[in-house]
């Protein structure tokens, strides 16, 4: 082989992770096959599609731009926090103030659905972390039922051994797979046209995720007062695919 | 917040430990009805308090809030704390949009108001839109401290700027906080609306062209009617407005342009937050001003028996 390909694959190999095992659980985390039920949500896009703010493929791309500030804003923070203590009383703590946090009922009863799905799929699955199984049982013994989406991912990558790099730029990356999805379902763009926009956004993505990565609970903000309004919204629509 | 961790401090965002001399205002009953007791304002904001504003069977004691100079110059650090003592009702207004001029440097301008309701007191926070002119750098910190059985209702909403002078959403930095804590200090609404200017695209262009945002929250044992009506009243209105296109979407989508007529000039969602759903929070996005003081009138006037007179009259 040339030595230049030898070597940029060396580079690749040095980059790694030391535990391999680690990259399939990464995968399957974030494989849109894992049964969370994301897919039943559009993220304030069918109710904006219905307030005819968002009609075409320009309009999308500016809304799932802010849909990711707004993310990255709102929620990276609770990410970060449970990646870096993945312990029961944070977790439960985190699960509290978010709760607060989601003044918006249609986005909160989205992350509770989708916390609590990951959470139930996360303690069957992932054995090799008993402690996954042991946390639920206890907040589900407790009263605590509701399990918001942001702090549980942040506690399964944390559990799992991921570092809060990833584990951010994960949840973003999750929530523009899941926004993207809405929209071919929504006839916004076709299946092709999705996987091209997906990438074209990835880099702005990796930019929010940096400019709101490793920041502390009280920094947590909305950027998209719009967007926020949008989405409240969808309990109003007549006609709807999408749970929120 | 409360929180676990001792980060409060290393934020970037908060001064709060900054000595400042914070403004005080106290309501409490004197031959059980509700008054001031103690009134104490630091330049350039200023406290007027009528003898008595609407009837006097109605227990309620009204809060002007102004500035001199009719706004906040930037540097300006404006901090109050207000108590409402138990059984209280006191409504806390301005005269006028709140204007907030141009930074100088990058200086910001800020307001901070905590306030401590008591057991079935209602503390209304009723004041004009804030107006950020062009390249102002602008910071509000609302902390509601309850018990089981206070009430509030806050409305907090800003514009545009200037926008009959053509400024649309021009200001540099905008962040308004609210939070509701309930004993054991316990976090029931945590809210922070962050607008910078260039992050990700310039405002007005995230805007569309809705030129007002504002927030209701209205909150507690004493507002149940009002939370049911405004509830039925923003579901009528938007169930009408919202609808699925009837042009076609995909790639055969006609271009923006043919769309954005219709789009609604009023938007508005209500939520319930809170536990046993205590509080309703209604979101507004508007193309007028004028709309949304419209929209207050008539979801508030259910609380002229409160109050005294209707909110935005």
């Amino acid at each position: 082989m040339e030595p230049d390909l030898v070597e940029t694959d060396k580079k690749r190999k040095r980059n790694v992770p030391i535990d391999s095992t680690l990259q399939w659980s990464q995968w399957q985390l974030l494989d849109s096959i894992l049964p969370t039920g994301g897919f039943a949500h559009s993220f304030g896009l069918e109710a904006a599609i219905q307030a005819r703010l968002v009609s075409g493929p320009d309009d999308l791309k500016t809304y799932i731009i802010q849909l990711l500030d707004n993310t990255g804003s709102l929620l990276l923070p609770f990410v970060y926090s449970t990646t870096l203590n993945p312990t029961l009383d944070n977790w439960q703590n985190l699960n509290g103030i978010l709760d607060a946090t989601l003044t918006n009922e249609v986005g909160r009863k989205a992350s509770v659905s989708q916390g609590s799905s990951l959470m139930r799929v996360a303690a069957a699955a992932f054995t090799e972390v008993p402690s996954l199984k042991s946390m639920r049982d206890v907040s589900a013994g407790s009263g605590v039922v509701s399990f918001h989406h942001a702090p549980v991912f942040g506690l399964i990558c944390g559990l799992v051994g991921m570092d809060s790099g990833t584990s951010q730029r994960a949840y973003m990356y999750v929530t523009m797979r899941d926004v993207i999805s809405a929209a071919t379902r929504l006839n916004l763009v076709g299946p092709l046209g999705a996987s091209v926009l997906q990438h074209q956004i990835a880099s702005v993505a990796e930019a929010m995720s940096k400019k709101w990565m490793d920041r502390p609970l009280e920094d947590a903000c909305q950027t998209a007062p719009l967007l926020d309004t949008l989405q409240g919204c969808h309990g109003y629509l007549f006609s709807r695919l999408f749970c929120s | 917040m409360g929180s676990s961790n001792g980060e409060s401090r290393r934020s970037s965002w908060w001064r709060m430990e900054k000595e400042m001399e914070k403004g005080k205002v106290v309501v409490e009953k004197v031959r059980g009805k509700s008054t001031v007791t103690r009134s104490f304002s630091k330049y350039p904001l200023k406290f007027i308090i009528p003898r008595k504003v609407g009837p006097s069977e109605t227990d309620a004691v009204w809060i002007y809030s102004l500035t001199y100079g009719g706004g906040i110059v930037s540097g300006d650090s404006i901090s109050v704390e207000f108590t409402i003592g138990d059984g209280c009702t006191a409504v806390l207004t301005t005269q006028a949009s709140t204007k907030v001029y141009k930074s100088s440097g990058s200086k910001c301008s800020e307001q901070v108001l905590e306030a401590r309701i008591g057991s079935g007191a209602l503390f209304a926070v009723i004041p004009d839109p804030v107006t950020c002119f062009s390249t102002a750098r602008y910071f509000q910190k609302q902390v509601f401290r309850v018990v089981s059985d206070s009430s509030l209702v806050i409305v907090d909403w800003f514009t545009s700027g200037r926008h009959e002078s053509g400024e649309k959403w021009d200001f540099e930095l905008y962040r308004s906080t609210n939070h509701i804590f309930s004993e054991g200090n316990q976090p029931v609404f945590l809210d922070t609306v962050l607008l910078e200017q260039s992050s990700p695209a310039n405002i007005a262009e995230r805007m569309h062209d809705y030129q007002v945002i504002a927030m209701v929250i209205i909150y507690g044992p004493k507002l149940k009617l009002v939370q049911d009506q405004v509830q039925e009243n923003v579901k009528r209105m938007m169930s009408q407005q919202l609808h699925i296109p009837s042009t076609s979407l995909g790639h055969h989508a006609k271009t923006n342009s043919d769309n954005c007529l219709t789009r609604p000039a009023f938007i508005a969602s209500c939520s319930v937050f809170g536990p046993k759903g205590i509080g309703v929070v209604v979101r507004i996005a508007s193309t007028t001003t004028e709309s949304v003081y419209r929209f207050l009138q008539h979801q508030l006037a259910g609380m002229q028996p409160l109050v005294g007179v209707p909110p935005y009259h």
